[in-house]
C-alpha cells in the first residue's frame, strides 16, 4: 500500500530529505545493530553447534556429535519437556488473559485508564527483580502468599520445593507480565469501528454474541501475532526466574532449555553442546509457529493477514 | 541550522574521548588480578593490592570483583571464552582441572622454585599439593581451611549440653543435636534446630573418609563413585538421617524459607558447619557467644580441604609482573592484610601461627582448630569433570537429605548421571 509521501514524491524513496528516506535513516541503526548482534552472532552458533569447542582451545569439527549426545541425555530430554510444558500452559493462558484484561480496561475513563496502568507495571520491572519479588512472595514459610492463603483456610503449597508447584510458580509469574499484549490488543480493539456493534445491536445481538461474531474474528490476526511472539518469549523468558529463583531445582524440575544452555556452556564449557541445543531451540520454535499456522489455516487465507 | 548543531555535538562527543585519553598518565605495567567475596574481602584486597603498588610504584593492579562465587567463575569461563582472561585470578583447586588440561593456565612450579621471596617450605603442603596437577604445580595456594562446627555457646548453656571437643563422636554430636532441637512454644514447629549443614557433596565427604569410604575409586585417575560402598552408604545414611530420621535439622522448606547461616546468625541453630569462609559474617553477631570445633569423630579422622589459590592466566601478556604481584601476595606481609579480615587460615605456617590469624581479641577464640586438623585434611579429587560430577551429586545428596529419595534411590541416580561423565 503507497503511503501518502510515497505518493507525493515517487522517486525519493531514499533520499535524505523525504519522510521515507528518513525514517530508512533512522531505522539503519537498528538494522545494523540486528546484524552485528543477533543475526550474525545466530549464524556462528549454528556453525559452533558442529563443532567441539570449550572457548579456550579452538574448535574443532565434530559433526552431528553434539546432537547425538543431546538426543542420548536425559537432562536435554528433560529440559525440552519442561519448556514444551510451559509453553503449553503458559502461552494460551497469557494471551487470553491479556484478551480478556484488554477487554476490561477497554472503556475511557480515569478509573480505567489507572487499571491499564496497573496491568502494564509487572511489564517493566526488570526481569531480575521480579523473580526476587517472587522469591520472597513464594517463600513458603514467611511469604505473603502463603500467609494470604493460609488466612483463608487454604492448602499452602511449598511452591518452589515441589516439582509441580514449582513448574506452576513459573507460569502464575508470566501471568503478571501481559502487560505489552495487552496494550497490543487495546490498540487492535481500538481498529474494530465502532458501526459494526452499533448494527449489530440494532439487530438485537447480545454481548456475547458481538464478542463472538466481531470482536473475536477481527481479532484474530493481532492474537496470532501475539501468540507466535509469546512462544518465542515464553521459551526464553524462563531463564531468569530459573537462574535466579530456583537454579533448575528442585531435582532439575525447572531445568529448562535456556538454563540448560547456558550451565553447558558456562558451567561446563561445552560451548558445542550449548550450540547445539540453541539450534534445537530455533528448530522448535519454527516448527510451533509453522504448526499453528497450519492449525488455523491462515497459509490459505491470505484475507487475514 | 538545527542540524548542524546537532553536528557539532556529535563531533564533540566523539572527540570526547579522545582528549581524555590525551592526558592519561604514562602506562605503568599493569596486571589485572580478580577475586570474588564478601566486602571485607574486596577491601581487604584493595589493601593488598595498594600495599603492593606503594611498594612497587612502577606496577599497577587492575582489581576486578565479583561479589557472588558463582557470578565469579562465569566471568572468567566468559574471559576466558573472549580471549582477555585477567592475569592473576583466585580459584579453589575443585576447579582447576578443567582450566589447566585446556592450557588456559600458565603452571607456576618452576617461578615458585626460583623465587627469592618465598619458598615451598614456607606453606602447609597440603595446601601446595592441592594445586598439582598432571604433574605440574598451577597455582599458589592462599589459604588452608576447612570444614569446621561453628557453634552457638549460648544455646549450648540454656540446653546444658557440654561444648563440643576434639573427642566428640558423631553419637555425642547427635546426642547434642537432639538436644538443641526446641519447639519453644509447643506448636508442632521446630523453632530452633540443633544442626544446619549443606547437603552437598563436599560436606558428606569428609564423613564418608572418617567412616573407611572413599568418593572414587583412583582419585589421580577417577573411573567411577565408590559412594555405593557399604561404608560409604553407612555414612551417607548417618548424614541423611540428621534431617529424615532425627530431625534434629531444617527440612526442605524451612531451609528455603530461611538458609542455615542466617538462621545461625539469629540464634536459632546450635551448630552450623561451613568453613572459615563464614567467619568475618559470624563476627558481626552481638547477641550471643560463639566458637568453632573440630568435626566429630568418626572410626578415623579426616576432614575436607578448602583451598583457594592465585592463578596465572596462560594468555598473560606479562607474567613476570603478575608472578611479582603472586609472589607479593603470599609474602608473610600479603597474607597478613588478607588474613586480617578473619576470611582465610593462612597458607604460610609463619603468618598462620601468628597474631594475625590467631588474635586473641578477634572471635572465635578456637582458631588454632583449623590449624590441629590441617594433618588429617584430604582433597577431593582434582579431576577434568569433577565441578559438574560434584555438582550432579549434590542434587542427589539434597534430594535424600530432604527425604525425597532413599539414600539407595540417590545413590544409584548419582552413579548412572557420573557414569558418562567419567568417560569423557
Amino acid at each position: 500500500m503507497p503511503s501518502p509521501s510515497d505518493v507525493r514524491r515517487p522517486f525519493s524513496r531514499w533520499s535524505p530529505t523525504s519522510f521515507d528516506g528518513q525514517v530508512r535513516l533512522f531505522l539503519l541503526p537498528f538494522l545494523l545493530g540486528s546484524l552485528v548482534l543477533i543475526v550474525l552472532p545466530a549464524l556462528i552458533t549454528v556453525g559452533v553447534a558442529f563443532t567441539k569447542y570449550n572457548a579456550i582451545q579452538p574448535p574443532v569439527w565434530v559433526g552431528l556429535d553434539n546432537f547425538r549426545t543431546l538426543w542420548n541425555s536425559p537432562l536435554a530430554r528433560l529440559s525440552l519437556r519442561s519448556s514444551l510444558q510451559f509453553i503449553f500452559l503458559a502461552v494460551p493462558l497469557r494471551v487470553l488473559g491479556a484478551l480478556a484484561l484488554a477487554m476490561l480496561v477497554q472503556p475511557a475513563g480515569r478509573l480505567f485508564g489507572g487499571l491499564r496502568a496497573a496491568v502494564y507495571l509487572p511489564t517493566i520491572i526488570p526481569e531480575g527483580a521480579f523473580a526476587l519479588i517472587f522469591l520472597w512472595i513464594l517463600n513458603p514459610l514467611y511469604g505473603p502468599l502463603n500467609a494470604v492463603l493460609g488466612g483463608l483456610g487454604l492448602p499452602t503449597p511449598d511452591w518452589l520445593l515441589n516439582p509441580t508447584t514449582a513448574r506452576l510458580s513459573f507460569v502464575l509469574m508470566a501471568l503478571f507480565t501481559i502487560g505489552e499484549g495487552m496494550v497490543v490488543l487495546l490498540v487492535g480493539l481500538k481498529t474494530i469501528p465502532k458501526v459494526y456493534y452499533e448494527v449489530a445491536r440494532v439487530d438485537g445481538a447480545g454481548a456475547w454474541q458481538s464478542f463472538w461474531r466481531i470482536t473475536l474474528p477481527l481479532l484474530t490476526p493481532w492474537l496470532l501475532v501475539l501468540t507466535f511472539r509469546d512462544i518465542v518469549v515464553s521459551l526464553q523468558n524462563t531463564f531468569t526466574p530459573s537462574f535466579v529463583m530456583t537454579y533448575g531445582g528442585p531435582y532439575y524440575a525447572t531445568t529448562f532449555i535456556p538454563l540448560l544452555l547456558f550451565e553447558l556452556a558456562f558451567d561446563l564449557f561445552d560451548f558445542g553442546a550449548a550450540a547445539a541445543m540453541m539450534v534445537v531451540m530455533y528448530i522448535l520454535t519454527g516448527l510451533l509457529v509453522i504448526g499453528i499456522i497450519n492449525l488455523v489455516g491462515l497459509s490459505n487465507r491470505d484475507d487475514v493477514v | 541550522m538545527n542540524r548542524s548543531i546537532l553536528l557539532t555535538l556529535l563531533v564533540i562527543a566523539l572527540l570526547l574521548p579522545m582528549a581524555a585519553a590525551c592526558v592519561a598518565p604514562p602506562p605503568l605495567t599493569t596486571v589485572s588480578f580478580m577475586v570474588s567475596g564478601g566486602q571485607e574481602e574486596y577491601e581487604a584486597y584493595k589493601t593488598l593490592v595498594e600495599a603492593f603498588q606503594s611498594d612497587n610504584p612502577d606496577y599497577r593492579i587492575d582489581l576486578r570483583y565479583v561479589p557472588d562465587d558463582k557470578d565469579y567463575r562465569r566471568r572468567l569461563a566468559a574471559d576466558f571464552s573472549a580471549g582477555a582472561p585477567s592475569d592473576v585470578f583466585l580459584l579453589n583447586y575443585r576447579r582447576i582441572a578443567p582450566f589447566a588440561s585446556e592450557g588456559a593456565m600458565a603452571p607456576i612450579g618452576s617461578m615458585l622454585a626460583q623465587s627469592t621471596v618465598i619458598k615451598e617450605a614456607d606453606f602447609y603442603q597440603p595446601a601446595i599439593d592441592a594445586f598439582r596437577y598432571n604433574g605440574e604445580l598451577w597455582c599458589l595456594a592462599q589459604n588452608v581451611s576447612s570444614l569446621v562446627m561453628y557453634y552457638n555457646k549460648s544455646l549450648f548453656d540454656a540446653a546444658g549440653v557440654a561444648y563440643p571437643n576434639a573427642d566428640w563422636t558423631w553419637d555425642d554430636f547427635v546426642a547434642a543435636a537432639r538436644a538443641l532441637t526446641v519447639d519453644n512454644d509447643g506448636d508442632g514447629v521446630t523453632d530452633q534446630f540443633g544442626v544446619a549443614i549443606d547437603p552437598s557433596l563436599i560436606r558428606l565427604a569428609p564423613f564418608i573418609w572418617q567412616n573407611g569410604g572413599e568418593l572414587v575409586d583412583d582419585s589421580a585417575n577417577p573411573t567411577r563413585l565408590t559412594i555405593d560402598s557399604p561404608k560409604a552408604q553407612e555414612a551417607f545414611q548417618w548424614f541423611v538421617d540428621l534431617q529424615v530420621k532425627e530431625q534434629v535439622a531444617p527440612d526442605a522448606a524451612a531451609e528455603a524459607a530461611r538458609e542455615g547461616e542466617s538462621r545461625f546468625l539469629d540464634g536459632t541453630v546450635g551448630m552450623y558447619f561451613n568453613s572459615r569462609r563464614s567467619t568475618p559474617t559470624m563476627r558481626t553477631i552481638e547477641s550471643f557467644d560463639w566458637d568453632v570445633a573440630p568435626l566429630p569423630r568418626g572410626a578415623q579422622p579426616a576432614g575436607v580441604l578448602h583451598v583457594d589459590g592465585y592463578c596465572l592466566a596462560e594468555q598473560s601478556k606479562n607474567k613476570e609482573a603478575a608472578w611479582k604481584f603472586i609472589e607479593y601476595a603470599n609474602s608473610p606481609r600479603g597474607q597478613e592484610i588478607i588474613a586480617r579480615t578473619g576470611r582465610t587460615v593462612p597458607s604460610l605456617r609463619a603468618v598462620a601461627e601468628s597474631p594475625a590469624f590467631l588474635d586473641p581479641e578477634a572471635k572465635p577464640a578456637s582458631s588454632q582448630v583449623w590449624l590441629d586438623v590441617v594433618p588429617t585434611l584430604r582433597p577431593v579429587p582434582v579431576y577434568v569433570n569433577w565441578p559438574p560430577i560434584e555438582d550432579a551429586v549434590s542434587k542427589e545428596i539434597e534430594r535424600a537429605f530432604y527425604g525425597q529419595a532413599t539414600v539407595e534411590e540417590a545413590t544409584s541416580a548419582a552413579l548412572s548421571i557420573t557414569e558418562p561423565m567419567f568417560n569423557k
